[in-house]
């Protein structure tokens, strides 16, 4: 894939990019040429995301979604994929977080239904 | 939008063995379409700063800056030369054409390979991609 690789063309769909691009409401036009570079950079960014992930994870042979949510948290650079790149929470521990706010809704809950069960 | 099955069919240079998770790889898609809104978005408002409606090579080069990835700013800067020269060398190549074909060189109707052509290869596959959906 070597001939792929040429710094003046992209591997990924500048089509498709496009798209993306154009489907934000306060664009107006994209110039080839920017096109291409927004094309060239996401492919830095993918690069650079793999880098960050094999450098930090726990087994560089094997990439996990936490590795990704992990360096998300990490890099400053990455704050804007916080809320779409989110830490996997076991439920167990969900619930431990928020164990006194859940028993506070149910006691409401059972007062609500009470209530109603009176009318 | 999914961009990621080309990425990492193609490019990602991870050495071999490495194994990325369904889980991540989705991740990723995501994180590279939310990347190119931000970058976008964060190039429009260049643009509209010096009220231009288009948006130009150095708007996407500030917006890089703005982003904190100064790393892909000389990356950039040598593939927009490559893909500048690659450009006018298309153009070159098409007016050429045009002329032989005026001076009957070659006959109307006749089209010339023009060779591996990376840039509208990706076009095309991305139209192909389009039809997948």
């Amino acid at each position: 894939m070597a001939d792929k690789e040429r710094a003046g063309s992209c591997v990924l769909p500048i089509s498709r990019i496009k798209t993306i691009m154009k489907s934000s409401p306060e664009v107006s036009n994209i110039g080839q040429e920017s096109l291409f570079l927004i094309t060239k950079s996401t492919e830095l960014f993918v690069q650079e995301l793999s880098r960050m992930m094999m450098t930090n994870a726990a087994d560089g042979n094997n990439l996990s979604y936490n590795d990704l949510s992990q360096i998300v948290d990490e890099q400053e650079t990455l704050q804007f994929l916080q809320d779409i790149i989110p830490k996997k929470v076991k439920v167990r521990d969900y619930y431990a977080l928020v164990g006194k706010t859940k028993s506070l809704q149910q006691l409401t809950e059972g007062e609500e239904a009470k209530k109603e069960e009176e009318t | 939008m999914l961009l990621l099955d080309r990425i990492f069919e193609c490019y990602v240079q991870l050495p071999d063995g490495v194994n990325v998770s369904k889980d991540a790889r989705l991740a990723i898609s995501k994180a590279a379409s939310v990347f190119v809104l931000y970058a976008t978005s964060c190039a429009n408002t260049f643009a509209v700063q010096h009220k231009r409606k288009t948006i130009s090579a150095n708007d996407v080069l500030d917006a890089m800056k703005e982003m904190e990835f100064d790393t892909f700013l000389e990356p950039l800067k040598s593939s927009l030369v490559a893909y500048k020269k690659e450009q006018l060398e298309k153009k070159e190549a098409s007016e050429r054409r045009k002329k032989a074909r005026e001076e009957g060189v070659i006959p109307e109707g006749v089209t010339e390979e023009v060779g591996d052509n990376d840039s509208e290869a990706a076009e095309e596959n991305g139209k192909d991609e389009e039809e997948e959906d």
